[in-house]
């Protein structure tokens, strides 16, 4: 019942007011660019810091596929990095025995990451709420042992190391700077961006929020939650391949840590801090907790983590819809509208 | 123009950052990455300290040049992080020198960076003895496990066991120590009854110890990460009566570090190790070792094995910057010390120059209580003991 009231009530503000509109069609066409400026002008700014900035790129694109399955398909879940490890050892497998092209190795991850995922999701997905939560948990602790125990193949808690990627189009060596692998991150975080945005606007992505906020009634209209649960999980699982992939290919070497169980809960926490539901909360929120914990970590190596939990409780306590609400929050403070604030449909 | 321009740009924003004026030309900088929080946080001290008790006992100069740490905190095995860590260290804050790395997986990472930087990386713990073959600018000052295994192995041949079981946590040192163990035990003539891999995350011990029983073996050689795992393996052994059937408890020094012994107890007394450093050892240098870490930082309680390699590490790298005179050359660096023999507080150390592994004494220790403390009595010496897993190139 409440779900359909929500229904109603997001139904409305979003045919109401020009502002809205505008809004968002300018944040339609600049957002992406605007995106691409920022990441531009960092590597004009810190050019001393790119393998940090490189790592953030990467997870930004992991947190992406994460809002995808729950911030679009409101599914629970601690196990994204099931997906993401096994995008980055197979990209690492590839690497070291199969080819050494950049391309292809993103390639390999995404399908391995979107397979593991596929299989996955059709075995646990029947589950809601907590059992749904615990499964993933599972699956993740499952995977991080077979590529424990699977030593000839992943080198196993030693990590797989001698990747060496071959330059990009054949043209661009990864160099000790950093500057080829950062450029090429900020190239594939914007195109799978692009994607993601296509598929949540498709009717496919429509189909899968409905799910989200009433099942039943989609079922009723004849769609089955189900499979837009499992499809929406295996695209989810090829983002989060390739952005496995993406980090196997730019630091050298895959560790368990990449299957853990911890690596799942940290891009929950980063895309909590920047929103569910927005696919710009996910980047923001990754930029934000990254940035700020190198920041923390680097001025006291040794208290950092005091300060970082401050930070995350001051953001749940007094931005309870994430750092990408901020935005919306002064608009519609602005425009005397503030119960207007976390509407489902963002973007 | 343009470069005119990004250059001040660039200037204000560092300047900004740092609140400092250009760095001392005459300082040689080394990263330090390790963890120093979350749960293996007291490495990263152990590390500190150890350096800063070498700093005091023979300057922060050697050759005209200062040497300055900057540490990074690397708070779990994690490469990626590793790597960036090391990138930002070689490219920002232009050290000379890495130093540090608690885990396999951290020091593999930097291994492509240090090549083309042309920089050492002194791997003050991480104990695979693969490492040192993926690069020649490692230089390693702690011990690996087939280095600590293969004469514990002999002894407890000697000792007159036939039967052992081998218990290892499931990971690549575990699996290191039981190769080890089992290769060189029956070569001796002896027998590996069992071989028992405990998952990482047990905590429950209790079967495997009915495991022990019944095979009937005489003595168990376990090896499990420090801490709180090791901890309830020790606590079962006795619980269960294995202790008091006789079976000897043996392993690599890991398992009975010194912080650990507090918490283990009674629970730990009569466990037979072999290692590199015991904060007991009894020599003048480790004497001199203890008083002055008591002196800068009020105990030495905290004193073990990754306190022996960070300070040894630092030995290594003041050797390195006298003999480059602070000029930033890895390669020649290297070159200079990999024939280098000196004295430790753990004994006498000699860098052997195919591996660049330190050959040491391994020491067989026993726990005991020594005025009401316990430490790890070392009763027997294996001298000059090679990385025995070192395969070369």
């Amino acid at each position: 019942m409440t779900a359909v009231a929500t229904n109603k009530d997001t139904g409305k503000p979003a045919g109401k007011g020009a502002p809205g509109r505008l809004g968002r069609a300018v944040r339609d066409h600049a957002g992406v660019p605007v995106m691409a400026a920022l990441g531009l002008l960092g590597f004009w700014l810190f050019p001393e810091d790119l393998g940090l900035m490189t790592r953030i790129l990467a997870t930004a694109l992991y947190v992406l596929s994460l809002d995808l399955v729950l911030g679009y398909c409101g599914i629970a879940t601690l196990g994204q990095a099931a997906m993401f490890g096994t995008g980055a050892y197979a990209a690492g497998i590839a690497a070291v025995h199969l080819v050494s092209d950049p391309l292809v190795l993103l390639a390999v991850g995404g399908v391995a990451g979107g397979l593991i995922a596929l299989v996955t999701g059709a075995l646990i997905l029947h589950a809601h709420g907590l059992t749904l939560l615990m499964l993933t948990i599972a699956v993740v602790q499952i995977v991080q042992e077979v590529a424990n125990k699977a030593r000839d193949w992943t080198g196993g808690s030693d990590g797989l190391s001698g990747i060496d990627p071959s330059p990009v189009l054949g043209l661009f060596r990864f160099d000790l700077y950093g500057r080829t692998s950062y450029l090429f991150a900020l190239a594939v975080l914007l195109v799978m961006f692009l994607v993601a945005r296509r598929i949540v606007r498709s009717p496919f992505g429509l189909a899968c929020r409905g799910v989200k906020e009433d099942p039943l009634r989609v079922q009723a209209l004849g769609g089955s939650p189900r499979r837009y649960l499992v499809g929406m999980y295996a695209i989810a699982g090829v983002f989060a391949g390739v952005a496995g992939a993406l980090t196997a290919v730019s630091t050298g070497i895959v560790g368990l840590d990449s299957v853990s169980f911890t690596w799942s809960a940290e891009a929950l926490v980063m895309l909590v801090l920047g929103g569910t539901g927005r696919l710009y909360g996910a980047v923001i929120g990754t930029v934000a907790f990254m940035a700020i914990h190198h920041i923390l970590a680097a001025s006291d190596p040794f208290h950092w983590m005091l300060f970082i939990g401050l930070f995350l409780m001051g953001v749940v306590l007094f931005l309870p819809g994430g750092i990408a609400s901020l935005g919306e929050r002064l608009s519609g403070l602005l425009s005397r509208s503030p119960s207007r604030t976390a509407e489902g449909d963002r973007p | 123009m343009k470069s005119v321009l990004r250059g001040a740009l660039l200037g204000a924003v560092v300047g900004l950052a740092l609140g400092a004026g250009p760095a001392l030309a005459d300082t040689v900088k080394v990263g330090v990455i390790a963890p120093f929080s979350g749960p293996f946080a007291t490495v990263g001290k152990t590390f500190k300290e150890a350096i800063e008790v070498y700093q005091a006992q023979n300057g922060k100069t050697v050759g005209g040049h200062t040497v300055q740490f900057v540490y990074k905190d690397l708070d779990q095995a994690n490469p990626a992080q590793s790597k960036a860590l090391a990138q930002e260290l070689v490219v920002k804050e232009k050290v000379g020198y890495l130093a540090g790395f608690f885990f396999t997986p951290d020091a593999l990472a930097v291994a492509p960076l240090i090549d083309e930087a042309n920089i050492p990386a002194v791997i003050f713990n991480a104990a695979t003895s693969a490492i040192t073959e993926k690069s020649p600018l490692y230089v390693r000052t702690s011990f690996t496990l087939w280095q600590a295994t293969v004469p514990l192995a002999e002894h407890v041949y000697k000792t007159g066991v036939r039967k052992v079981v081998t218990a290892v946590s499931d990971y690549g040192p575990g699996i290191d120590g039981e190769t080890a163990f089992k290769t060189t035990f029956e070569k001796a003539g002896g027998q590996v009854v069992d071989s028992i891999r405990m998952p990482l995350k047990s905590a429950d011990f209790a079967p495997f110890m009915q495991r022990i029983k019944d095979s009937g073996a005489e003595a168990v050689y376990a090896f499990l990460p420090a801490g709180p795992t090791t901890l309830g393996f020790a606590k079962a052994f006795n619980d269960n009566g294995l202790r008091e059937k006789g079976i000897k408890f043996v392993g690599p020094g890991d398992i009975t570090q010194e912080p650990d012994l507090l918490a283990l107890g009674d629970a730990a007394l009569g466990i037979t190790t072999t290692f590199h450093y015991s904060a007991a050892h009894d020599s003048a240098m480790n004497k001199a070792f203890i008083a002055k870490h008591k002196e800068l930082f009020g105990s030495s309680d905290t004193v073990t094995f990754t306190s022996a390699g960070a300070y040894d590490g630092t030995h290594l790298i003041y050797k390195m910057v006298e003999a480059t005179d602070g000029k930033r050359d890895g390669a020649k660096a290297v070159e200079a010390v990999k024939n280098l023999a000196w004295e430790s507080p753990r004994g006498p150390l000699k860098l052997d120059p195919a591996s660049r592994h330190v050959t040491q004494n391994m020491y067989l220790r026993v726990v005991e209580k020594v005025d009401g403390q316990l430490v790890n009595k070392e009763i027997e010496t294996f001298p000059n003991q090679p990385d025995y897993g070192f395969k070369g190139k």
